[in-house]
């Protein structure tokens, strides 16, 4: 994709027609010599423009200075300015125009200023520009192909134009952009992206493969100065070398970010990269300065290969697992792969692409798409793990809830079970202890008064055993004992009982308490009934609202006489059943009367 | 002649039920025991028809001399004479067989009463009982609560309806009334009711040992 948006790039360029306003030069007559100009006398030796140093001059390292002449081109008014442009000057150059010095690059001794990359602009100064025969003498500086890592960095000189400054500049403003800033705006970008990756790999240990991508930018970064980076403290041959030797760390780090955003890691290739930075270095020093373009062009083929097998491997795993990730990751890496290869066709003579870094421009370009695409996985993963945090986070709040819940069951049911427990222990105690003195009372004491207390002091000790607030009962259950009971004692009476309860359910609890006091209550009446009423017939009527609960007991007897003070008789027990159901917040009204018997209504609230 | 047991702890409490009993049943012979183990070994030499159980005694409990007697004399009915009303207690005394229970603290008339109505065949039954029974049989119909291989112990119908009536408060009699039976037929339907949760705990207790020497063989 990259590469596409790059040779669409380079296709839309305006291409300056060569009409007659520019005058190329393509041929001029040279001499190797590091002479001034004025001691040349030999200028005899015909070149072809663009001179290919490589190709005419091999192994040669020095100065070279070209004589061309030119008329002032017809298509151009008198009063414009001239420039002359050079595409490519290899490593720097000065100028002489009709025999005076009119520009310099820059050093012409060691260190060279560096200025393959850079196009140059010469404006000719219009007093020493003649109408006709115009001498142009050009002294180069140059390094032989054998002793610089790259083909860009030979010695060479490209055709030379002259024509109107206006229309040389657009062409060299092009250039110097395509060539230079370009390259340098990218290196910027990366640069901070490096940063940024690098920081984040720092943060993340786990995530590596971020932080060697992350250097691996810094490197490529730093390596690519030398595109743009003219006057270095050191000679060539330093220089040279020192680049050539960065590779090494950078081949290095591009195969540690593969194998590791692959999830892969190996100490075996980790300690072979290691060595490897130090074998170049030490076979570039070994082979010596006039190999450096073999041994350097046999390096960058290994480590090539390294990281094309690298991103083999890579690609091999992402298609078996990240199948998501594949697709992105292959079209990234093989533009990578596809510039690295159009690089060696160029480094090798077999493809001569013109001007532009190809590789230094636009591998930064899919540098920055791979970084995107790191960054996306990143932040999604980042995602993941918040909403991964979020989830567990819920999850853990739930599960403390549902501990403290059982928790708090468990104690609830421990202490109920210990409480039960301990209240079957009094229980047993006392109903073999005090039950049995109370029971021997009950049988053994000639009052009736007596008994019946102590009969009631067992039916206490019961319920207190029972726990004092006891198991509610069920008022429907309640209704049915206290049936069963009242029909049985009538009817064993000869007394003809007429029980009528509510036939609908009944949901309704009643305390252990009220059960008892109204057993008592009920047992009271039934006895009274039996013992002094005389009827034949008892009328019982249960009536159960919401918040109350009323007992109706009627008789047909003889009623309750009459005492003197006008209350009705103390024997009858009338008393202690008041009192009951004033305990209960309820309460018992007794209505007799000679000869009309007795009613009882027992109100309790619920 | 009719041998009666009599196990009661309380001396006081044993002469006065000595009385009662022999009151009620004129012509009888009353072997006394205060301990489960001494009524035991009564029980392995004389034939009795009738027994009154406490059930707290000094070395354990009356429901072990109710389920010996159940075992070993099915014709006598044993009757549970306690202190304790709950259901906890009267409950798998019933269980072990008991035919009956009275209350010790009733007055004397009512237990004459109520010992006369059950030398004829008539079985004492609360509504509290029948509850208790109802939600017994209730948990052994659910499959889920039963084990495997566990003799399935059914009420029929009538059983039910006679249990049901009872749990609502309605006396034998009246029930009797309603259900147009007559007053023996309703006392047997009590009887096989009691029989029926006898088997079934005791099928429950057999299973129990079974499954314990299971264990022990593992």
């Amino acid at each position: 994709m990259w590469v596409a948006c790059l040779v669409s790039l380079i296709a839309m360029r305006p291409v300056f027609a060569a009409d007659e306003q520019i005058h190329v030069i393509d041929r001029a007559v040279s001499v190797q010599s590091t002479g001034e100009l004025g001691a040349l006398t030999q200028i005899t030796l015909p070149v072809a423009l663009p001179d290919d140093w490589a190709a005419t001059r091999p192994r040669f390292e020095g100065s070279v200075w070209y004589r061309t002449g030119f008329d002032r081109p017809t298509g151009v008014d008198s009063h414009e300015l001239m420039a002359l442009y050079i595409e490519r000057v290899c490593s720097n150059v000065e100028v002489y125009l009709n025999g005076q010095r009119i520009f310099s690059g820059g050093r012409m001794g060691e260190p060279v200023t560096r200025n393959c990359h850079y196009p140059q602009l010469v404006t000719l100064p219009a007093a020493l520009l003649q109408e006709r025969g115009n001498t142009l003498d050009l002294q180069v500086q140059g390094h032989a192909l054998a002793r610089v890592a790259s083909r860009q960095r030979a010695g060479g000189l490209s055709a030379i134009k002259i024509g109107p400054q206006n229309l040389l500049t657009r062409e060299y403003d092009e250039r110097l952009f395509w060539n230079v800033t370009s390259v340098q705006l990218a290196n910027l970008a990366l640069g901070v992206l490096a940063c940024v990756m690098i920081g984040l790999g720092w943060m993340n240990r786990r995530e590596a493969y971020l932080g060697y991508f992350g250097w691996l930018c810094l490197a490529w970064g730093l390596l690519s100065a030398r595109v743009w980076w003219r006057n270095m403290p050191w000679d060539t041959g330093v220089m040279e070398f020192l680049f050539c030797t960065g590779f090494a760390p950078l081949a290095a780090l591009g195969v540690q970010f593969l194998l590791s955003y692959a999830g892969l890691r190996s100490r075996w290739i980790e300690n072979a990269l290691a060595a490897q930075w130090v074998l170049l270095p030490a076979t570039l020093l070994l082979a010596g300065p006039g190999r450096l373009f073999l041994m350097a062009n046999i390096w960058y083929g290994m480590l090539a290969l390294e990281v094309a097998a690298a991103t083999g491997l890579y690609l091999l795993f992402t298609w078996r697992g990240r199948r998501t990730d594949f697709w992105s990751m292959a079209a990234l890496l093989g533009g990578v792969i596809s510039l690295l290869g159009l690089e060696f066709a160029r480094q090798y003579g077999l493809l001569s692409i013109p001007g532009i870094p190809l590789l230094q421009f636009a591998a930064p370009l899919l540098f920055i798409g791979i970084a995107m695409r790191l960054l996306q996985v990143f932040a999604r993963a980042l995602r993941a793990a918040e909403d991964g945090r979020d989830n567990l986070e819920g999850r853990v709040q739930e599960i403390t809830a549902e501990i403290e819940r059982n928790f708090a069951q468990l104690a609830e049911l421990r202490v109920e079970q210990v409480t039960e427990k301990e209240r079957k222990r009094i229980a047993a105690d006392l109903h073999d202890d005090l039950g049995a003195k109370l029971l021997t009372i009950v049988h053994t004491s000639e009052s009736e008064r007596i008994s019946t207390l102590a009969r009631e002091a067992l039916e206490e000790m019961r319920l207190s055993v029972r726990g004092l607030t006891g198991k509610p009962m069920r008022l429907a259950d309640a209704l049915a004992d206290w049936r069963a009971e009242t029909v049985l004692r009538l009817g064993q009476a000869n007394i003809e009982a007429d029980w009528r309860g509510p036939t609908e359910e009944i949901e309704q609890l009643l305390p252990a308490r009220g059960f008892v006091q109204t057993t008592r209550i009920l047992r009271e009446a039934v006895s009274n009934i039996i013992k002094h009423s005389g009827a034949s017939h008892c009328k019982v009527r249960c009536a159960i609202t919401e918040r109350q609960f009323g007992l109706t007991v009627q008789d047909n007897g003889k009623g309750i006489p009459m005492e003197l003070d006008g209350k009705l008789d103390r024997g009858h027990g009338m008393s202690s059943m008041k009192h009951r159901a004033k305990q209960m917040q309820g309460q018992c009204l007794v209505e007799s009367g000679p000869g009309y018997g007795t009613v009882i209504r027992l109100t309790l609230p619920l | 002649m009719t041998n009666i047991l009599l196990l009661e702890d309380l001396p006081e409490i044993r002469s006065w039920l000595k009385v009662l009993v022999k009151g009620v049943f004129p012509n009888s012979q009353i072997h006394e025991a205060a301990r489960v183990h001494d009524a035991l070994e009564l029980v392995t030499a004389v034939k009795f028809n009738l027994a009154l159980c406490d059930l707290g005694l000094p070395d354990g409990s009356g429901v072990d001399v109710v389920a010996a007697l159940r075992e070993s004399q099915p014709e006598c009915q044993s009757v549970v004479v306690t202190i304790h009303d709950d259901d906890d207690h009267l409950f798998p005394a019933l269980q072990a067989g008991a035919f009956g229970y009275l209350l010790k603290e009733q007055a004397r008339e009512l237990i004459a009463e109520q010992l006369k109505r059950m030398s004829q065949g008539e079985p004492p039954l609360s509504p509290s009982i029948a509850r208790r029974v109802i939600s017994h049989f209730a948990a052994q119909t659910r499959p889920q609560e039963r084990p495997q291989n566990m003799p399935h112990v059914a009420l029929t119908d009538r059983e039910n309806e006679v249990l049901l009536r009872v749990a609502k408060g309605y006396t034998l009699p009246e029930i009797g009334v309603q259900l147009n039976l007559s007053r023996h037929t309703i006392a047997d339907y009590v009887k096989q009711i009691y029989r029926k949760l006898n088997v079934s705990s005791r099928a429950e207790a057999a299973l129990e040992a079974q499954r314990l020497g299971l264990f022990r063989r593992a």
